[in-house]
């Protein structure tokens, strides 16, 4: 191993070491990680002042192909495209909040129900499954853990069922778009997938899984939902769904921005404008539309995670320029032994195995060279690797209470009402859904693509 | 000045509890300690026996995140009501004493604030103990060193300050030189001093 390579991992492993110890917080410590990445690796080991410009990819900016692009490409360095993406979603989630927009559409299906426990648990999950394939899976769960924990004291039930159901759903559902999930906002624009290749690929899997997880789940949790269900609801004790708009011309205005991204989104691979694009007009246009108040919506954009993908994306090509991740590909390539079978199960459960207990971004960032370089050593399409590296990230965070952000908020919501959960309670039906919705994944994958 | 907050910190067996129960007394107002757990029960619908498992225990690094403010530690979100209720208490104008839950840093920004931090002689703290819990000398000094192992690592993941640390308390005081009762003569005689300073 050369002095650059070994910089690069120690690097790498100290900074997730540092991420799971949770002492710094975390994008001071990737950035951190990074700028030593561009110093000691680049600059002392390897005096390669072009991988430092690579990496930082400041040229992508003037180029058409980052805002307008006909053929798929893809990128290396920082990945500029997410980061704007999801600071674009996130101007345009914070206006939705401010209008009262996820409260409302909470309210208005509680409505439509009747306010009757079981037929709530059931359309809270299709609601969090949807909802997340659009929007980041913080706010969904962040509102839906709230609003379930409100209905709970009126309808006198266990919102813990509830909300673990949500939080699994959420994860599900972000696997099925492009937008869906950070990782695969990274592995779409790293790899060049549209919007549309998720819904048909990952989508579909998603779909079936979550008929199957609501099964599963409604079964699991029927006996503690259903224990007081059997009183007569009384409608008029509830708040009623218009009373959650704040400001009824916002609520219109971000409705339709919402409608536009999601139809943006949808028609990218037509239109050619890429998510970058997309992110920008977003933004612009909630800042745009909510005026005076822009600067309020600006002020509350998680400038944290931001920074924590930069960061990220440069320490991870800390070790793609190395040839570190060519290395591991190789492995993966060796020990599965030309088997597609073996590769796409390997990297579908380390990823679930790995993201259950890591951060699942820092992690697809890594595996996203590594299954570039396994497609050109193996002759494995990078479709399907891709696929299995998205499924595996997205659904393997459900498993535990730290596989996934939406886990956190939602058991933290959870706790702060009074309803502890820990990892016993998280675990003992959610960790069996997993494993369940990873089987039927791989059965998935190996029936369409081999 | 007409609110007082009295912070005591404590090591354990230092007789810190005993002295922060005076001192309430000595100035009438309500002391929150186990009472804290209580309120905060009453209003999340938890049980005490529930809370105080989790009381004033630092979280697992390897089995906790945080996200955006959020945890999924138990232990933290216990803390982080705690820390809301005393503010709420302190906002309100209310006066009482608070042991240990990180008061000193997390009501430094009231000026009525009066911290203390209570240590003690290794063999004081070890008879208190061995007589409070029924415990032999061994097992009292593990008990007290496993105890404040615990308090320290709480304090220190909530708090920019260390624990024990004297700048970060107005003042800090060995209860074994004087003993329980003249020591809580002193500090009465101390805050009563620096409630007539405004």
């Amino acid at each position: 191993m050369t002095a650059a390579q070994i910089f690069a991992v120690i690097i790498f492993v100290g900074m997730f070491i540092m991420i799971v110890l949770d002492k710094i917080e975390r994008h001071y410590v990737t950035l951190g990680s990074g700028i030593l990445t561009l110093v000691v690796v680049f600059g002392i080991c390897m005096h390669n002042g072009t991988a430092i410009m690579d990496t930082l990819a400041f040229k992508n900016f003037a180029t058409k192909d980052f805002w307008y692009q006909v053929t798929e490409s893809e990128s290396k360095g920082i990945n500029w495209a997410t980061i704007i993406f999801i600071a674009g979603m996130m101007v345009m989630v914070e206006g939705m909040a401010k209008a009262g927009f996820f409260r409302w559409l909470c309210m208005k299906i509680a409505y439509l129900v009747k306010c009757k426990t079981i037929p709530i648990f059931i359309t809270f999950m299709v609601m969090s499954a949807v909802l997340s394939m659009f929007i980041d899976s913080i706010t969904v769960i962040m509102f839906l853990a709230a609003v379930t924990i409100e209905l709970a004291s009126l309808l006198k039930f266990n919102p813990v069922p509830m909300i673990l159901s949500e939080i699994f759903c959420a994860n599900l559902g972000g696997s099925a778009t492009m937008c869906g999930d950070p990782p695969n906002i990274i592995v779409g624009t790293s790899l060049g997938f549209s919007f549309f290749d998720f819904l048909t690929n990952t989508g579909l899997c998603a779909g079936i899984c979550l008929v199957v997880s609501v099964l599963f789940l409604y079964f699991a949790f029927r006996k503690e939902l259903a224990c007081n269900g059997s009183d007569p609801v009384d409608m008029s004790k509830f708040p009623k769904p218009s009373e959650a708009i704040t400001n009824k011309k916002d609520f219109i205005i971000s409705s339709i921005i919402f409608a536009c991204a999601v139809i943006l989104l949808v028609t990218h691979a037509t239109t050619h404008l890429t998510v970058a694009t997309i992110g920008l007009f977003i933004a612009a246009i909630t800042l745009i539309a909510f005026g005076k108040h822009a600067l309020e919506l600006l002020k509350k954009v998680d400038y944290k995670t931001l920074i924590f993908f930069i960061g990220l994306f440069i320490v991870v090509s800390g070790l793609e320029e190395t040839g570190i991740l060519k290395l591991i590909a190789n492995f993966i390539g060796d020990i599965s032994g030309g088997n597609i079978k073996l590769m796409i199960a390997i990297i579908l459960w380390v990823s679930a195995i790995a993201s259950a207990f890591v951060d699942n971004i820092p992690f697809a960032a890594t595996m996203v060279p590594i299954i570039q370089s396994l497609a050109e050593t193996s002759g494995v399409p990078i479709s399907t690797l891709a696929w299995s590296l998205a499924i595996g990230t997205d659904i393997g965070g459900s498993a535990t209470p730290i596989g996934a952000s939406a886990n956190v908020v939602g058991t933290s919501v959870a706790q702060k009402n009074g309803y502890p959960i820990g990892w016993g309670r998280y675990c003992k039906k959610i960790a069996p859904a997993t494993v369940i919705v990873l089987a039927i994944s791989t059965v998935y994958l190996f029936v369409r693509y081999l | 000045m007409s609110q007082v907050i009295i912070s005591v910190g404590r090591e354990f067996g230092s007789g810190g509890k005993n002295i922060a129960e005076q001192l309430a007394r000595r100035f009438n107002i309500p002391i929150y300690d186990r009472h804290l757990i209580t309120e905060i029960a009453n209003k999340t619908g938890l049980t005490p026996e529930e809370i105080e498992k989790y009381n004033e225990k630092p979280k697992n690094h390897l089995l906790s995140r945080r996200v955006n403010g959020y945890s999924n530690s138990i232990e933290d979100n216990i803390a982080e009501m705690q820390f809301n209720f005393i503010r709420e208490k302190a906002a309100s104008g209310e006066s009482f004493v608070v042991v240990g839950r990180c008061s000193e840093t997390k009501l430094r920004d009231f000026k009525c604030l009066v911290s203390l931090f209570i240590l003690g002689d290794m063999d004081e703290k070890i008879k208190r103990v061995m007589n409070i819990y029924e415990l032999s000398e061994d097992k009292a000094k593990a008990f007290i060193d496993k105890k404040d192992r615990k308090r320290k690592r709480y304090h220190n993941y909530h708090c920019d300050g260390h624990w024990g640390d004297s700048r970060l308390y107005d003042l800090s005081i060995n209860s074994s030189r004087l003993g329980i009762d003249r020591t809580v003569d002193l500090l009465e005689e101390y805050i009563k001093s620096r409630m007539t300073e405004d």
